[in-house]
């Protein structure tokens, strides 16, 4: 555990990073009602009370997905990681949350660890899950069945694993885009943003 | 009779036993009483009286006897009568019976006879039954085959024609598809024009850019190696200023040196009077000490006195009460002030001690500051020496600095007329060269002059009046011409400055839209790409939807389907139905029972239909060959009634009518035709009483009629 040690290595960055992933798509995914309330059941992380799902397709997904991710950022690979919602009626994107990941590879290179606190690193990823959470005020309703799709940006050379093919970047057109709050854990830095398509009225 | 007398007999007999035993008893009860001689003539007499019982019995018996027979001869007599009676009936009843016989035999023989012709026609019949359902059998099984195929047809029509509404669904999907697909293509190929554009104007930049920044950095370069000169001349000019300093501080030091040696000679008076003065100390330490000594001595004296006075006193007044302790006290006491005093006397030695070490230390660090100061007047003599050497130096190194200069200039103009970089560097080196060897040959010259010193001090400020003249005037020219050249120069790095910044707007610009593109996910793909696992959640509630639909759709031609035979059923039985009607929308299972009941009506009436056909087909081939075969036409006018029409008819209505009776016999009826055959009617009919005789006789009278004709 980290937590125990002085510093942050690599892999123990790329473990946490992960883990707020894991737990933000979780959070996105209750939060914007792609699957009902009543699958997610409540756990403390972070200091706060967050939802985690339980459904056994969903969780199976989101651990292939996520342990997938975790080797990938002790790679320092991957660029971006977006989670996209799609109408499964009219096969429109309506939202795009996208994390911008950068990796300071020279901590690839020395292994001795960078002195960062874990506390201060958990106090950004608490700031960004609560944004996550205020987002609800303005990102319009989402009306129609809406189903999820998790894409990443990982550098061209990189060997595609099974299971795993390329996709588009499934843009939004003319997106509302805003900007949450970042946090590092002094190796790989991450910063939240979610696009969302003009509702007509506005 | 025979029995009936044995009958008798065998009563006779029975009620003669009985009698015996009866007489018996008693006879035996008497004998026990009476002796033997008793009962012997009681034997006698009973045997007497049987034996005439006996005979009584047998004549009643014959006489019975004969009454019977008689009686039975009557009997037999009558019954003879009687008999003979039912004889003659039987007899009659036999001829009669025979006559039925014979008569029964008639019939039964013609019926055999019939029976024979019924028979035989059964059996053609059968025959012909058996061929036709053979035939029919067959046509049944051609017909189930066709049936079969049939349906196997419709289904497979069916299924082609839902495939083929799949089909052309899936093409107009593909069409729509095909449509915003080229749509999005047409879009897309804009979108790269555009991009393409902004691509090419961005290259176009960027080599504008480059060409700018290559002709930046040999412009840096060149700035950078004159501002080495620069620095270089500046440094000289820093070394002539410094030599101007000190050559401005000469008189300072001068100076210096003037004070120095003032203060030197002071310092020797002064040493002088140190001395003198030490010497009047070391007299004043010694009257002080003196005179503390004697006024301690005074004051010890004093205290002695007034201790001993105070003693004496003391003694005087208390000399008879303690003389001898006091004494010793008095001593001790004195002892110990003497001590004191010694103990003072110390003290004070000390410090005189440590006051004449101090100055003694004074003493020699004012001889060592003497001497530091002869020696520094030493060195700054030293120093004056070195100044005026280096005042010639300089001189020598300001002739230098002015060939440089000229070298400079020329190298400058150079720079001006050519700007060839290929060129550049190895003039640079070339001139370095040539610096190097003016540098080697200066410092050559330097010692000469060195050599030379003593004889060019006369010279020195004269030389130095001229270096002063010398070096405003070229300082003043080489600042005018490395001040224009500077100034050219400066002018060409702001121009290019402003050229850089102008592509920096741009690059920012574009490397603005190109984070607002990374921002919205589009990204480079040569050097990214995006990944997703291909079972994801999208992909797999997108295939459920489509498997929803298609279920959907399955089930809308089912119900379809459905609706369309309760439709077609309820229009058959709508009479029945009506009152159904409404049960039909809502209930599924009675509608399937109707459904298959419906089917199977449809089927036995399709059956019926067939078997029909097969019927009126065969009966058509019956008909057929039977007017071939025989040469009459028979068709059914009404019930019973039979029109015959011959092939060799003259006329269409030549035709013969028959009627059926109710006992079955077939009558011709009177027609237009059968007039004109009544000869053929007699013989045939009236005479032979044969149809078919006459039927063919009169088919043989129209052949031969028209064979003839």
């Amino acid at each position: 555990m980290t937590s125990t040690l002085k510093g942050i290595t690599l892999k123990g960055s790329a473990e946490l990073v992960a883990e707020f992933f894991s737990f933000g798509i979780n959070s996105i995914l209750y939060q914007r009602g792609i699957y009902p309330p009543e699958t997610f059941t409540r756990v403390t992380h972070y200091d706060l009370s967050l939802l985690l799902t339980t459904d056994p397709k969903l969780k199976s997904y989101l651990t292939n997905v996520v342990s997938q991710l975790k080797e990938w950022l002790f790679e320092c690979t991957v660029q971006k990681l977006v989670l996209v919602i799609t109408c499964l009626e009219t096969n429109e994107v309506l939202e795009r949350w996208q994390f911008d990941i950068e990796c300071d590879k020279s901590a690839k290179e020395s292994s001795a660890p960078r002195e960062k606190s874990i506390k201060t690193i958990q106090h950004e990823i608490r700031s960004v899950i609560r944004q996550i959470t205020a987002t609800v005020t303005f990102l319009p309703l989402l009306e129609t069945p809406c189903a999820f799709d998790l894409l990443v940006y990982t550098d061209k050379d990189l060997v595609v694993p099974d299971k795993w093919e390329e996709s588009g970047p499934q843009t939004i057109d003319q997106p509302e885009e805003v900007r949450l709050h970042s946090f590092t854990t002094s190796i790989h830095k991450v910063n939240s943003m979610v696009a969302y398509k003009k509702t007509e009225s506005a | 009779m025979d029995l009936e007398d044995d009958t008798t007999i065998l009563t006779t007999l029975k009620s003669f036993n009985s009698f015996i035993s009866r007489p018996e008893h008693p006879q035996r009860l008497s004998e026990h009483s009476a002796g033997s001689g008793i009962l012997q003539s009681q034997y006698k007499r009973s045997m007497e009286l049987l034996e005439a019982a006996e005979r009584v019995h047998s004549k009643n018996r014959y006489l019975q006897l004969d009454q019977e027979k008689k009686q039975m001869e009557l009997s037999h007599k009558r019954a003879r009568f009687e008999l003979e009676r039912a004889a003659s009936d039987s007899a009659r009843d036999l001829e009669h019976e025979v006559d039925r016989n014979q008569e029964l035999l008639g019939q039964i023989k013609k019926l055999e006879e019939r029976a024979e012709e019924v028979n035989k026609k059964l059996t053609e019949q059968k025959e012909a039954n058996d061929a036709l359902q053979k035939n029919l059998e067959g046509l049944n099984k051609t017909l189930e085959e066709r049936d079969d195929k049939l349906g196997t047809a419709n289904q497979t029509i069916r299924s082609l024609k839902d495939e083929i509404r799949e089909l052309r669904q899936k093409i107009q999907n593909q069409d729509s598809k095909m449509s915003a697909q080229t749509l999005e293509n047409q879009e897309l190929q804009e979108k790269i024009d555009l991009q393409q554009r902004k691509y090419q104007e961005v290259s176009q930049l960027c080599q504008s850019l480059q060409a700018a920044q290559s002709s930046c950095s040999d412009h840096i370069i060149k700035i950078k190696e004159l501002e080495r000169r620069l620095v270089f001349q500046e440094q000289d000019f820093a070394i002539v200023k410094t030599v101007k300093s000190e050559v401005a501080r000469v008189p300072d030091l001068e100076k210096e040196l003037k004070r120095l040696r003032d203060d030197n000679a002071y310092l020797r008076e002064s040493r002088e009077n140190c001395s003198l003065l030490k010497e009047e100390v070391e007299g004043l330490r010694k009257k002080l000490e003196r005179m503390e000594k004697t006024k301690e001595e005074l004051i010890n004296m004093e205290l002695e006195k007034e201790v001993k006075v105070v003693c004496t006193h003391l003694y005087a007044n208390c000399s008879v009460l303690c003389l001898v302790c006091r004494k010793p006290e008095d001593l001790s006491r004195e002892v110990i002030q003497i001590q004191q005093r010694e103990i003072a006397l110390k003290e004070q030695n000390y410090t005189l001690n440590s006051r004449v070490r101090s100055v003694e230390r004074s003493q020699s660090e004012l001889r060592a500051e003497l001497t530091q100061q002869h020696s520094k007047t030493l060195e700054e003599q030293k120093k004056r020496e070195a100044q005026d050497a280096l005042v010639r130096r300089l001189q020598k190194r300001v002739l230098l600095l002015t060939k440089e200069r000229d070298g400079m200039r020329a190298i400058l103009e150079s720079y001006d007329s050519e700007l060839a970089p290929t060129e550049y560097s190895p003039q640079l080196s070339k001139r370095l060269r040539e610096a190097e060897d003016i540098l080697l040959k200066t410092q050559s010259h330097n010692a000469e002059m060195e050599v030379c010193l003593q004889a060019i001090i006369f010279f020195v400020s004269q030389a130095e009046l001229e270096l002063e003249s010398l070096k405003k005037q070229q300082a003043s020219a080489l600042l005018n011409s490395v001040c224009a050249c500077i100034f050219f120069l400066r002018q060409k790095i702001e121009d290019l400055e402003r050229e850089r910044q102008r592509l920096e707007e741009q690059n920012n610009i574009l490397e603005m839209r190109l984070e607002r593109h990374n921002l919205q996910g589009d990204y480079d793909p040569v050097k990214t790409r995006v990944l997703h696992l291909k079972m994801n959640p999208t992909a797999i509630a997108k295939q459920e939807r489509q498997q929803e639909v298609e279920a959907l759709r399955q089930e809308v031609t089912r119900l379809r389907d459905l609706v369309r035979s309760l439709q077609s059923g309820g229009a058959v039985g709508h009479s029945q139905d009506d009152t159904h009607n409404p049960s039909f929308s809502l209930s599924l299972a009675p509608s399937k029972e109707v459904l298959d009941l419906r089917k199977q009506m449809e089927s036995s009436e399709l059956r019926n239909q067939r078997l029909k056909e097969v019927f009126q087909r065969k009966i058509q081939e019956f008909r057929t060959v039977c007017y071939v075969l025989t040469g009459y036409q028979i068709d059914i006018t009404t019930e019973n009634q039979y029109r015959l029409t011959s092939v060799y008819a003259e006329h269409m209505d030549d035709s013969l009518l028959f009627k059926k009776g109710s006992n079955g016999s077939m009558q011709l009826m009177e027609t237009e035709f059968s007039k004109t055959l009544g000869e053929m009617v007699a013989l045939h009919l009236h005479h032979q009483k044969s149809i078919p005789a006459f039927l063919s006789a009169v088919t043989l009278d129209l052949f031969s009629r028209q064979t003839t004709v």
